[in-house]
């Protein structure tokens, strides 16, 4: 398959707005989409088909911040390798809020957990920021500072994840 | 309309839209001018009751007729039988409130016993409501062709492969599952033209769908979708139900007798639907000898459906939160299905969203209006040719990994059509086996999601533990259906096998149905293989036809005269009684025009990524002036 970005006709570039992904996404479907092959041969059907599942994979991939940052380090052939680990700041600082997570959860603290809640989803735009400073300062590198920035975009996500699944938990009790 | 219609023999088969609801199903079609018209009976009526009775005889009655037998046979009469679709006979479903006896507490499939010894599956049962809104339209139609069929669009895969089968034994072509809020999306935004962010809160008689989609010209994105696929009207009157149960001395309402059972509901039927618009109702029971009046408020009636309600509340926000959206970037929120008319399930939506829903489209016809659109632009016909409609996977697809644990391989909410691959290894010296598990569903563990197949892949080469490598590849259609396939790829002998998971009735099965509902069974069947492949020939011919008008300038001319010989064959072909030699023909047709449509596809997303060609700027503007022709004047907005 080819990059996700070549695929959707964007720029490689970690500054895309949501809006023209989707444009750009709307605007392959309408030609792609299996709907736009009812009445043809099963030939065109299936080929329509392949690229149809091509665009919605490069789109779901495109459209979400972590995942195009870390597609955008494999482009420039420096994918972060799975083996790497994530700097001991990062790891005491999430160590920290898992600690005071499960106590607010344990005493049924809903407003700590969603004080938390609130803090990661700003640190996570202000990861977001720092990587697109980052991708502009280095538009060929794929440095430690930025595979570093990646990381900590991805245990952000994690954290928020398992933070919002609790505040569902909690509000589905009524 | 007029009165009288007389059909045209020589007219082209008219698609259609069904919405086969819990508790009552209907059919639509597009008019003349473009605007869906909803298929009605002589009395006027829209609605087909779900419910089918099976009489003496081998007889079968569905709608209306059958409802009115149900109370005098419950068991013999089958209401709400989508709620058992897909489902294994020890299903929670089949433990809830309801008169009937089941053929066995196991086994994959829900079977149901009813008159003179029958035993007959859900999937069989909607066939026969199927069959009976086919009638229906073809009475107004003349022919009919291929349909669109809406389903809950949180339903799994077992109960979509298994609302397939049902058309298949209805003898209806499919040309799409659609997700029932999406078509009643698709209704509102071809009738309002309004573009933004909307949610749809979709409550039927036996489902409940949410679904949040961005409408941007045409094209409407589904961004998330959740819900319950065992929540709706009839649980509200399974709650008042248990209490009139009460009422009449049965204190154990699952084991009153089937009459009794039968009663209450549509006692409790009627007084959900007193209380939409009054705030008391007064009622006397009369069954079983005794006679009890009995009053009930709204109040009473909110406090005993509570707890339904804020089910409906939590999966909205996990909705939002699937979409990455707040309340208040919904732009409007679209009502559907009739249980929405519960003062409780409104103002609960109200309060959520802080605006008032829009419900201007009737909750119970909209889905049918919107299927019979889309079945019209699948159809290649009308004026929407540039209406898109771009679907989610409602639910996680996984593979049980060690330890019982899921393993994701397709996440919820990915956009389909989606293909996606994962590779594992063995675990022992020289395994030979390899397990596979297919569940689907957002829990942790295997047993607690829903085991959609289970196939063991053969034949690896004695290896080492953990060298080999099995890949497993999901793809899932537009209609939401999944297929897996497997391969060993360490040795390159990569042996496939392709699995399409079955809910308890494989293939065989249907076979074996299709050929009971025939009278002459075998020859019946060959003469539908002809008939079948005679119009697919037609269909690939004129697909081919079009292909080549728009693009001959993409074919040398020895290219052009082997799709031109291929062509003449399929056509001499079609002419003859042999289907085997039609299907021979389709497939060197097929192979004469592979080029040409590897070239025609390069050419087509060239287009899409260099922005809108002069010809399609043009389509939109006719696509406009079709939709203003369609809408009544108090409707057309000029802004």
């Amino acid at each position: 398959m080819s990059d996700p970005f070549s695929t959707l006709g964007l720029p490689a570039s970690f500054d895309l707005r949501p809006d023209e992904i989707d444009r750009a996404y709307r605007d392959l479907q309408k030609v792609l989409h299996p709907d736009r092959f009812a009445g043809r041969s099963p030939q065109e059907r299936r080929l329509g088909f392949g690229r149809a599942v091509e665009v919605n994979q490069a789109y779901r991939i495109v459209r979400n911040e972590l995942a195009r940052a870390e597609a955008l380090l494999t482009l420039r052939g420096h994918a972060v390798s799975p083996d790497r680990k994530a700097l001991p700041a990062l790891l005491m600082e999430m160590m920290e809020r898992r600690e005071a997570l499960s106590e607010a959860r344990a005493a049924g603290d809903l407003e700590t957990v969603r004080a938390v809640a609130e803090e990661v989803r700003s640190e996570r735009a202000a990861a977001c920021t720092q990587l697109s400073e980052l991708f502009a300062l280095e538009p060929e590198a794929g440095s430690s500072s930025v595979a570093d920035a990646v990381i900590r975009l991805r245990y952000l996500e994690r954290f928020l994840d398992e933070l919002e699944a609790i505040e569902e938990d909690a509000a589905s009790v009524p | 309309m007029s009165l009288l219609q007389i059909h045209d023999p020589a007219a082209s088969p008219r698609p259609i839209g069904i919405d086969l609801g819990t508790t009552n199903s209907l059919v639509a079609y597009v008019g003349a001018m473009g605007e869906p018209v909803v298929v009605r009976d002589c009395d006027g009526e829209a609605l087909v009751p779900s419910v089918v009775h099976y009489a003496g005889d081998r007889v079968t009655v569905v709608g209306a007729r059958a409802r009115d037998l149900a109370l005098e046979h419950p068991r013999d009469t089958l209401v709400s039988v989508k709620r058992f679709m897909g489902r294994g006979a020890d299903d929670p479903e089949t433990r809830t409130l309801g008169p009937y006896r089941f053929a066995s507490a196991t086994g994959p499939v829900v079977r149901f016993e009813v008159g003179e010894g029958r035993v007959v599956t859900p999937v069989e049962v909607s066939a026969e409501i199927l069959r009976d809104l086919r009638e229906r339209a073809e009475d107004e139609l003349g022919r009919v062709g291929g349909a669109v069929i809406t389903v809950p669009a949180y339903f799994d895969d077992a109960q979509r492969q298994a609302t397939r089968d049902a058309a298949r034994l209805a003898g209806i072509e499919v040309l799409r599952l659609l997700n029932e809020p999406t078509a009643a999306a698709l209704a509102y935004g071809l009738e309002h033209r309004k573009n933004g962010r909307f949610l749809v809160f979709d409550l039927g008689g036996g489902t409940f769908d949410v679904t949040l989609l961005d409408l941007d010209d045409g094209v409407f994105q589904v961004r998330a979708t959740g819900g319950d696929s065992q929540l709706g009207g009839d649980d509200f009157d399974r709650a008042i139900a248990s209490r009139l149960l009460e009422h009449l001395g049965h204190r154990e309402a699952p084991s009153a007798p089937p009459s009794a059972v039968r009663y209450a509901l549509e006692a409790a039927r009627s007084i959900k639907h007193a209380l939409t618009d009054h705030d008391l109702v007064e009622t006397t029971l009369d069954h079983g000898g005794q006679s009890v009046l009995l009053r009930v408020t709204r109040a009473e009636f909110d406090a005993w459906t509570a707890p339904l309600v804020a089910r409906t509340q939590v999966a909205c926000r996990k909705v939002l939160r699937d979409a990455t959206c707040s309340a208040a970037d919904v732009e409007g929120i679209i009502l559907v299905g009739g249980a929405t008319r519960i003062p409780s399930v409104r103002r609960a939506v109200a309060s959520l969203f802080g605006r008032e829903p829009l419900a201007d489209i009737d909750p119970d016809l909209v889905v049918a209006m919107g299927a019979s659109l889309q079945a019209d632009i699948l159809a290649g016909q009308g004026p929407r040719q540039d209406v898109l409609l771009l679907d989610v996977l409602p639910l996680s697809l996984g593979i049980e990994a060690m330890g019982g644990v899921v393993e994701r391989i397709l996440p919820r909410n990915t956009a389909i059509p989606a293909e996606a691959a994962q590779v594992f290894t063995t675990y022992a010296e020289n395994q030979t086996g390899f397990e596979i598990h297919v569940v689907q569903g957002e829990r942790e563990l295997a047993a607690d999601c829903r085991s959609l197949a289970r196939f063991t892949l053969r034949g690896i080469p004695p290896m080492p533990a953990g060298l080999p490598r099995l890949e497993v590849r999901f793809a899932v259609d537009a209609d939401g259906l999944l297929r897996v396939s497997a391969s060993e790829r360490t040795t390159g002998m990569s042996q496939d096998v392709e699995v399409k998971p079955t809910y308890g009735l494989d293939d065989a099965a249907i076979e074996q149905m299709l050929l009971d509902a025939y009278e002459h069974g075998e020859r019946d069947v060959v003469a539908r293989a002809l008939s079948e492949q005679r119009i697919e020939a037609e269909r690939v011919l004129a697909a081919t036809d079009k292909a080549l008008a728009e693009d001959a300038d993409l074919l040398a001319p020895d290219e052009r005269s082997r799709i031109d010989a291929a062509m003449a064959g399929l056509r001499t072909a079609c002419g003859g009684d042999a289907h085997r030699r039609i299907v021979a023909r389709i497939e060197d047709l097929d192979a004469a025009t592979r080029e040409f449509a590897g070239r025609r596809m390069d050419r087509a997303i060239r287009r899409a990524l260099t922005g809108q060609s002069l010809a399609s700027v043009e389509t939109d503007t006719a696509r406009a002036a079709g939709l203003d022709a369609h809408m009544p004047p108090s409707m057309r907005e000029d802004d």
